[in-house]
């Protein structure tokens, strides 16, 4: 099975006032197509950032990524951005839901940003399979916060305009409480195992880290652990 | 069609409604301005002009050549004539002097003369003289001559018949020959009345009006054949006056003008960078979902242009219909009816519209495209970028270039910048003292009022400088326009002496003044008149002094001056250099810029010859007066004791009511050599014009004093958010609403305070510059301004702030809480 996700050797520092400060350090992994990765660690361990340089949102200081088998950190942001918008779909953990759109809007804005013409009936499809196709017209602030994050989940399944699909989901539960969170796990985990995408997580949660085929832990940006909980070798390649 | 699509759902959400609204009122009132002030200096200007019943006059002490007057015809321009003169007028046994016009067809080329037909009649506006054969007179001269309408006169050789009254005409003179009362004639009745004789005192004057370019190009075709007793009189040398008010007023409303620009400015860069702050989410979703800089970039400069297209199209309709209403409300004080809107008032609007977008609401937008797609995972919607420098010099820039064109002046221009320049660094200032203050003896409201000030002490930079240039921009026009009205009341006062009497010998001097005191009329003083000629100047023959280059050589020179002698110096006169005659007796003190024409010292020798005698005199003083006070006034006055023993008259001015004008008549039966000059009627057409500018400039400043109020309104809003979210943390916690409303109100009243005082700063200084570069007016300190400044930025931006944050005490927090997330 070929990787759908693979960094290495990743190293990223920032500058601050008192002086560099590394935030991640020497992380590899590999992640093959459909498989999920869960990445649990405490605050500041260092996983948002690295989920956030998985999907190209910014680059490295050192070290290579590949997503789709293209490299990413060799790429200027404007392909990255392109690359995000055929192939990757994000859940944030407090929806990030433009307040001026309708939930439909919202969920059609991925489509739009790619220029396609049946954005407005992929969205309301994707509303429906979440279960929000009564809710279609109503803006972010009408809707609870599980509405909420399904309108974000039905937006990332949206950004992938067919073939491989990569969703990065950071603490999708994280504003949500129990009932609600479980919910919309479980919905995360149906559609993607529907429509066969990746999946990388960041979350606190053991419980939402056990459903994933990989567990990465970090602390003070680097990998403490991975295992492969289901028994299969996809993180055979993971370095620690 | 992505950028519309957004457009337009962003508008539903409420979110662009700020920047397009900040965009619609700096089009509407820049727009709005434009047109008034357009089409009033067009009113105006063609108002003022009918003072010379022409566009230009030829002025001229004999007729001139006839092809001067066919290459005019020529050249398409309108022409009509007046030949002014005084002659004995008879009618059966009385004899009366008259000043006697006689017109051509076609005049007045502009304005109307007023006249009646019948005694008790109403008035009615004529665009012509009487007919050959026909006589119009002004009113009085009817007792005089006991004559009627209908009735025939005497003019020279010829009978006339009286077949109206006349009560006005445009372009009545003050001049020597247009003394007594006014006969009009017709100009073809002057050869058979033989009165013009070879050597007559006698005033041409030929009217033209017509195609600007083509005046100009005639004008400059007759200069070189000028002689020196012709003169070319535009408005500026016809009204000096008036012309000096309209181009004051000119100035203020074009001041006006920009100051609208610098607060739609300042509000539309408020609005810009609130909405830039609240899309840095957006942009970073946006940017996570694939959208690349170049796209983001695309959709918010589409939706910057859409929306700066409709906006500007609504501001231009909004300006054009306020004015319109505007001009319609005020028709009845105009005594001019507008001319019609011009193009080029909208394409001021257009400029500004794009101006202030592009300046103003550009920098933010190329900010928010350069938003981390990071911040989107670490929820962190603080914009981080440090290139703050496009916004600081591209905003300015555009707006001084806009300023700079709207005006036409680089005074005005200067003089805001002045103004800005202090005021900004004033704001940095303080910046620097919020930053640094120790805080922790203060307690209750002041230290959370403090607290929430130092936080924010960069953005309170930006605040303060926003507040403070919505007060400076009140500030300066409101004593911009007190200083105008002020000069204008003070320069034509209720009473100004209105009448002047010459031509008094000495011995009728006592019997005047007991006739006027009778009839409770106070007049100025009586000065004694000699008239001479100034020969040499240190010894040096007038003839080869010509020492001001740049002015040929001066008038005084070349003509007699009026010399006269006083104890007294007259209130509206200055020694500037020098001493009067409480301190030296001899001498002879100088209008300061004939002083200055001539090249004088303080003890040159000044020789003048009297009647064939000479006298010599050295410079005492120096001495500044105002021609505009009515009141007589020399070139040259004597110390006592040095002119006695010339034979003089006696000239003297003052007040007559209208209800006592007929004791001009009894003046004129009793005194017969005595001269009189009636200025009432043009007093009066003066001082409506100068009502309807001040007018103007009034309700101009209506308007601004709105923009400036809705500045401060956007302000407000550019910073509410996290305060409201403040205080529902802080009620959350347990704070009292009395504590919390009590910093809310010194917060922002301490805001206030600070963009007063700086705004008073920043006024006195615009202020300076304008009166001396733009308005001509002297330079006064303001205290005033030191006073209304911080108290009116108080009391505005304290309660605007409070008024606009009053949720966060009134509602629920958890309410607050909800709404702002």
């Amino acid at each position: 099975m070929s990787a759908m996700l693979r960094a290495e050797n990743l190293h990223h520092r920032v500058a601050t006032s008192e002086g560099p400060l590394t935030l991640l350090n020497n992380i590899s992994l590999q992640l093959a197509r459909g498989e999920s990765l869960a990445i649990t660690g405490a605050s500041g361990s260092g996983k948002s950032t690295l989920l956030g340089l998985l999907a190209g949102l910014d680059k490295p200081t050192e070290g290579r990524i590949w997503l789709a088998g293209e490299e990413i950190t060799a790429m200027d942001e404007e392909q990255r951005a392109a690359l995000r918008a055929r192939c990757v779909g994000f859940v944030f953990q407090t929806f990030q839901l433009l307040p001026g759109l309708t939930a439909q809007e919202n969920v059609m804005l991925p489509s739009e940003l790619r220029g396609e013409r049946s954005a407005a009936s992929r969205a309301a499809e994707f509303l429906a399979r979440v279960g929000l196709e009564h809710r279609l017209h109503h803006y972010p602030r009408q809707l609870s916060g599980g509405e909420q994050q399904r309108v974000a989940i039905a937006r990332a399944f949206a950004s992938f305009s067919g073939g491989d699909g990569i969703l990065f989901a950071d603490e999708p539960t994280g504003s949500l409480d129990a009932g609600n969170g479980d919910k919309v796990i479980d919905l995360l985990f149906k559609l993607n195992a529907e429509s066969n995408t990746t999946l990388v997580l960041v979350t606190h949660e053991q419980r939402l880290a056990q459903r994933c085929g990989a567990h990465l832990r970090m602390a003070a940006g680097e990998i403490t652990a991975a295992d492969s909980l289901d028994g299969n070798d996809n993180l055979s390649e993971v370095s620690i | 069609m992505l950028p519309l699509k957004l457009l337009f759902r962003d508008w539903r959400g409420g979110e662009l409604a700020l920047i397009a609204t900040a965009l619609v009122l700096a089009v509407t009132c820049v727009t709005a301005i434009a047109h008034f002030t357009d089409r009033l200096s067009r009113a105006m200007e063609q108002q003022s002009l009918t003072f010379l019943a022409a566009e230009r006059v030829l002025r001229s002490s004999r007729p001139v050549d006839d092809s001067w007057l066919q290459e005019a015809r020529e050249r398409g321009l309108k022409q009509a004539e007046a030949v002014t003169f005084a002659s004995m007028v008879a009618a059966g046994d009385q004899f009366q002097f008259a000043a006697v016009k006689a017109v051509s067809d076609g005049y007045p080329l502009l304005g109307t003369l007023e006249m009646r037909s019948a005694e008790g009649a109403p008035g009615r506006q004529v665009q012509h003289g009487p007919p050959p054969g026909e006589a119009w007179v002004e009113p009085r001269l009817l007792p005089l001559l006991e004559l009627q309408l209908g009735d025939t006169l005497q003019l020279g050789d010829t009978t006339l018949t009286v077949t109206g009254l006349l009560d006005r005409e445009p372009d009545r003179s003050t001049s020597l020959f247009d003394m007594g009362a006014r006969l009009l004639v017709h100009v073809d009745d002057l050869a058979a009345a033989g009165v013009i004789q070879p050597g007559s005192r006698v005033r041409y004057r030929y009217l033209f009006a017509g195609d600007d370019r083509a005046l100009e190009q005639y004008f400059k075709w007759l200069k070189p054949r000028l002689t020196e007793h012709q003169r070319v009189i535009d408005l500026r040398e016809g009204q000096p006056r008036v012309a000096s008010a309209l181009d004051r007023a000119e100035r203020f409303l074009f001041l006006a003008g920009s100051l609208a620009v610098l607060l739609a400015s300042v509000a539309v860069g408020l609005a810009a960078r609130r909405y830039g702050l609240r899309h840095t989410a957006y942009v970073a979703v946006m940017k996570s979902l694939g959208a690349g800089r170049g796209k983001v970039l695309a959709i918010y400069l589409g939706q910057l242009t859409a929306l700066t297209l409709l906006a500007t199209a609504t501001g231009l309709l909004l300006g054009s219909l306020i004015q319109s209403q505007a001009v319609n409300l005020m028709a009845d004080f105009f005594p001019v009816e507008p001319p019609p809107s011009q193009l080029s008032p909208l394409l001021v609007g257009l400029a500004t519209g794009f101006a202030c977008a592009l300046g103003f609401a550009l920098p933010p937008l190329f900010r928010l495209s350069r938003t981390d797609p990071m911040q989107a995972l670490r929820r962190d919607w603080s914009n981080p970028d440090r290139r703050e420098w496009l916004g600081l010099v591209l905003g300015p820039t555009s707006m001084l270039l806009l300023i700079w064109w709207l005006s036409g002046s680089l005074a005005i221009t200067t003089a805001l910048f002045a103004g800005m320049a202090l005021l900004v660094g004033g704001s940095a200032l303080v910046n620097q003292l919020l930053v640094r203050g120790r805080l922790s003896s203060l307690g209750g409201a002041w230290r959370i009022a403090l607290g929430s000030l130092q936080r924010r002490a960069a953005f309170n930079t930006l605040l303060i400088a926003a507040f403070g240039t919505g007060l400076l921009a009140m500030l300066a026009l409101v004593f911009a326009r007190t200083a105008l009205i002020d000069e204008w009341r003070m320069q034509l006062p209720e009473q100004a002496p209105n009448h002047f009497l010459f031509n008094i010998a000495p011995h009728e001097v006592d019997p005047l003044q007991t006739t006027l005191a009778d009839n409770n009329i106070g007049s100025t003083e009586f000065y004694p008149m000699v008239r001479g000629r100034l020969i040499a100047i240190n010894g040096i023959p007038a003839k080869e002094y010509k020492k001001d280059q740049r002015n040929g050589e001066p008038n005084a020179l070349r003509r007699e001056l009026n010399l006269s002698w006083t104890e007294n110096l007259a209130p509206d006169n200055r020694i500037l250099e020098g001493e009067w005659w409480d301190k030296t007796d001899r001498g002879v003190s100088v209008e300061v810029e004939l002083a200055a024409r001539l090249n004088l010292a303080l003890g040159d020798m000044l020789r003048f010859s009297i009647g064939g005698l000479e006298v010599e005199a050295p410079v005492a003083s120096f001495r500044s007066l105002d021609w505009n006070s009515m009141r007589p006034n020399f070139y040259m006055i004597f110390a006592p004791g040095t002119l006695e023993d010339f034979p003089a008259t006696y000239i003297t001015s003052f007040y007559l009511p209208p209800e006592q004008k007929l004791l001009v008549n009894d003046l004129v039966r009793n005194f017969p050599s005595v001269s009189v000059i009636e200025l009432d009627k043009i007093i009066q057409r003066i001082r409506d014009t100068i009502a309807q500018v001040s007018l103007a400039i009034e309700s101009v400043m209506a308007l601004m004093l709105v923009a400036g109020v809705l500045v401060l309104i956007a302000g407000v809003r550019a910073s509410i958010a996290e305060r409201l979210q403040e205080a529902a943390i802080i009620r959350t916690l347990g704070g009292r609403r009395r504590l919390l409303l009590q910093s809310l109100v010194l917060e922002f009243g301490l805001l206030g305070v600070a963009a007063g005082l700086l705004a008073a700063a920043g006024a006195e200084a615009t202020l300076a510059v304008l009166s001396q570069r733009v308005f001509e007016l002297p330079f006064v300190f303001h205290p005033m301004l030191w006073l209304v400044g911080p108290l009116a930025g108080a009391l505005l931006v304290g309660s605007a702030g409070t008024l606009a944050c009053r949720s966060s005490v009134s509602q629920p927090p958890l309410q607050v809480l909800r709404e702002l997330a």
